[in-house]
Order: structure tokens, then sequence, then C-alpha cells
């Protein structure tokens, strides 16, 4: 069967390769996470086990100004 | 108010928002007197409060905003 998580897409301020590399970085630190990140429309799109919750604080770590869109 | 200064080279920076970005989340931190970051050095230097932060913290919060942090001036060149 294919993956069983919800796809949920946020907004983050990236507006370089360096700040998609280090959104890149933060989320491989959390481990669990199935990602595309899209940086001329400043989108991630992740799948993942972890709570929407987890994920925002996660990309927060970046201090970039993050958003929760909703499910994709 | 003791402070201590600290240079810790930065890779993965590419422009001028990643400085910002770095400079504006580390300096609103305890014990942060004051940082300057360098996009064509890849470094940053950090005055800050010895009793509230360490270089391997300040390190750490460099590295988990997502760039690769590493003390610059810990082993000097002979």
């Amino acid at each position: 069967s294919s993956s069983s998580f919800q796809k949920h897409e946020f907004f983050v301020d990236m507006t370089c390769e360096g700040c998609s590399n280090a959104v890149t970085r933060v989320l491989n630190k959390l481990g669990g996470v199935q990602f595309d990140i899209n940086l001329p429309n400043k989108k991630v799109c992740i799948e993942s086990e972890h709570s929407i919750d987890t994920l925002l604080e996660t990309l927060k770590k970046t201090g970039k100004t993050t958003n929760y869109l909703g499910e994709k | 108010m003791e402070a201590k200064s600290i240079v810790i080279s930065v890779e993965g920076m590419t422009c001028n928002s990643c400085v910002q970005t770095i400079e504006q989340h580390v300096g609103k931190l305890n014990g942060i007197h004051d940082i300057k970051v360098s996009l064509e050095g890849k470094n940053a230097v950090i005055i800050y409060d010895p009793k509230v932060q360490t270089p391997e913290s300040l390190q750490e919060i460099i590295d988990d905003m997502g760039f690769d942090a590493t003390p610059a001036n810990s082993n000097p060149e002979p």
C-alpha cells in the first residue's frame, strides 16, 4: 500500500538556496519526513507521521516566517 | 555584566536574507549582547555573556537553524 500519511503544505519565507538548504537540514534532523521544497513559491510540502505543531516548530527553527497553509 | 567574543564559521549562507535571519534570531536570545554575520567571511562574530551561553551552545543554535556551524578561533593556526 502507498503512504498513509497526510500531506501538509507550509509557507516558509525563503529567498535563496541557502534558505531552502536550511529548511532541508532542519527537516532531515527531525527525521521521519518526506518533503518537497518549492523555492519560487516559498512553499514546503511535507508528508510525515509528525503532528502539524511539530512540523511548524521545526520549520520555525530556521528563524524564518512560517505558516501552515493546509492539507494537500 | 560579563562579555566574551567568539567567531563561528557558518557554511551554507548564500544571500543577505540568510545573514539577517541569523542576526535577528540569535540576537534575540538570552545572553547575546551583539552579533555580526558576514556573508563574505562566512562567519558570525558574537559578543555574549559567558554565564548564559557557551561556545558550544552558540554553535548549536546556529546549527539548529540549518547552517553548518564550527568554531573558527578555538584552534588557532600555529
